[in-house]
């Protein structure tokens, strides 16, 4: 019955979980090391999935391997958890509401969106792909970021802000 | 302005400028309750600032949920799905093992011996292995098919039993996600879906295009639930699919004026009935963006009732 719970509760979400994975460990073919590794993990742990969104369940299961994948081949390139919260004190970006931009981030194409996704800090890329990519919920993303919900608010507002800033085209 | 309206309002929200700009995140995501919202609305409404800000948002929100998703392919599907089984194949495994290091610890048996002893775990391990394992398997089979006979039987007795129809439903939905393509008609125009689905099945629901709500028509497929073919739409938001399964009404279908929240198979439903049709919405999106696709729908399709036939 466990095979059957595991093909209910994960393989839907397999896309969700590869594009999470893309964005934490920078590229396709990574992130499909880290998803199978993240669905061995998930199908040893399916017993203790007690309902709920099972695509946030899963894909914290996915960045939690995202990570531990990072700090063994990547190091240098891993974030401190000090970092983060300097990040979130970082004052916002300067006003700039008073110009069409809306018509050119609607027309950025794809690659452009995505280097700029790529070039966001990690905690905020992280909120902005779990909220706008993978479509969590606030709370959802708080419980498994482990902070509060008006961090998780702070730091999409940013991470939105600086990609507007970038695709709409200002200096 | 006078000083009155420059003053604080009345309507709950922050004054800070930052902290309502957070607001109006929170809008386009679809986190404030109807008040809230409300609220937002009219302060967006009234302030060509925050009406800019909210036009970026949305703008950018579609701009990144339009970026191409990563395929999962075959292989790959079938690498994770094979996660199940390797890893019940190795726990019987580990456990032969086990089972002979007791064995061989509890028999005294002399030293010469001790060699084929050894031999034998391995020998017998996987003999054991794959002979369990095609039990196993013969085993689960069995249990599946009597599982889908007692379905089978099941659907003859309560035919339209509404757990059965979503978990049919749920089925339908997931196999439509690991395919291909989630749709046999490929068309944003309801005057391509329905005239298709009329013609295969002779049922075609209204088929409103939502997309300025965020809804918008992909195309529709035929289910078959039970032993009737059935039209379902789908519809794109942000990243999801919603399957929507519209069952034409028989006289004897309880009558479900309210929508009602159900789930099956890991998955959101809400199930609901008109005048014509029995209507299932399915997805994998939150529950307050599905109850929203429905409410839309609702309202869509009682506006133009005319644009559904009940064949």
């Amino acid at each position: 019955m466990l095979a059957a719970r595991f093909a209910e509760v994960v393989l839907p979400h397999l896309s969700d979980a590869l594009s999470l994975a893309r964005w934490l460990t920078g590229n396709a073919s990574d992130a499909e090391d880290v998803v199978q590794e993240a669905c061995l993990k998930a199908h040893a742990g399916i017993a203790g999935f007690a309902g709920g969104n099972p695509r946030a369940w899963l894909l914290t299961i996915v960045r939690n391997a995202s990570y531990t994948w990072l700090a063994r081949n990547r190091p240098r390139g891993v974030v401190a958890v000090g970092d983060l919260a300097d990040l979130d004190d970082v004052s916002p970006p300067p006003d700039n509401s008073d110009s069409p931009e809306a018509a050119l981030i609607a027309k950025a194409n794809s690659a452009a969106i995505e280097a700029a996704i790529a070039r966001l800090p990690e905690a905020f890329r992280e909120t902005l792909v779990l909220r706008d990519i993978n479509g969590l919920s606030y709370r959802e993303i708080a419980a498994m970021l482990g902070v509060p919900q008006g961090t998780v608010m702070s730091r999409l507002a940013r991470a939105r802000g600086l990609l507007m800033t970038e695709l709409g085209g200002r200096p | 302005m006078s000083p009155i309206e420059n003053g604080p309002r009345d309507d709950g929200l922050p004054e800070d400028p930052q902290d309502m700009k957070l607001m109006i995140h929170a809008l386009v995501d679809g986190e404030l309750d109807a008040a809230a919202a409300l609220a937002v609305e009219r302060r967006i409404a009234a302030d060509p600032e925050l009406a800019a800000e909210h036009a970026r948002i949305v703008a950018l929100q579609t701009a990144v949920a339009s970026l191409p998703r990563p395929a999962v392919s075959g292989d790959f599907l079938a690498r994770i799905a094979a996660i199940a089984d390797v890893s019940r194949a190795g726990e019987t495994e580990a456990a032969d093992a086990e089972a002979e290091k007791a064995a061989r610890r509890s028999s005294a048996q002399p030293q010469p011996q001790r060699k084929v002893v050894e031999m034998r775990p391995t020998a017998r391990a996987m003999a054991r292995r794959f002979g369990s394992f095609g039990w196993r398997q013969m085993a689960a089979s069995i249990v599946l098919t009597a599982f889908l006979a007692s379905g089978a039987t099941q659907w003859l007795m309560v035919e339209n039993a509404p757990g059965s129809f979503a978990v049919a439903v749920a089925n339908g939905h997931r196999r439509s996600l690991l395919a291909a393509s989630p749709v046999d008609i490929v068309s944003s125009d309801r005057h391509t879906v329905k005239p298709w689905l009329d013609g295969r099945i002779g049922v075609s629901p209204p088929a409103p295009d939502m997309a300025k709500d965020g809804y918008a028509l992909l195309g529709g497929r035929v289910e078959v639930i039970g032993d009737k073919p059935m039209p379902a739409l789908v519809y794109r938001h942000h990243e999801h699919l919603i399957t929507l399964v519209a069952a034409p009404r028989q006289n004897d279908v309880k009558s479900v004026p309210v929508a009602d929240d159900l789930s099956a198979g890991g998955f959101l439903l809400v199930h609901w009935t008109d005048g014509a049709f029995s209507y299932w919405a399915i997805s994998d999106a939150e529950r307050p963006a599905l109850d929203d696709f429905v409410a839309r729908f609702r309202a869509a399709a009682a506006a133009n009732p005319a644009a559904g036939s009940p064949g």
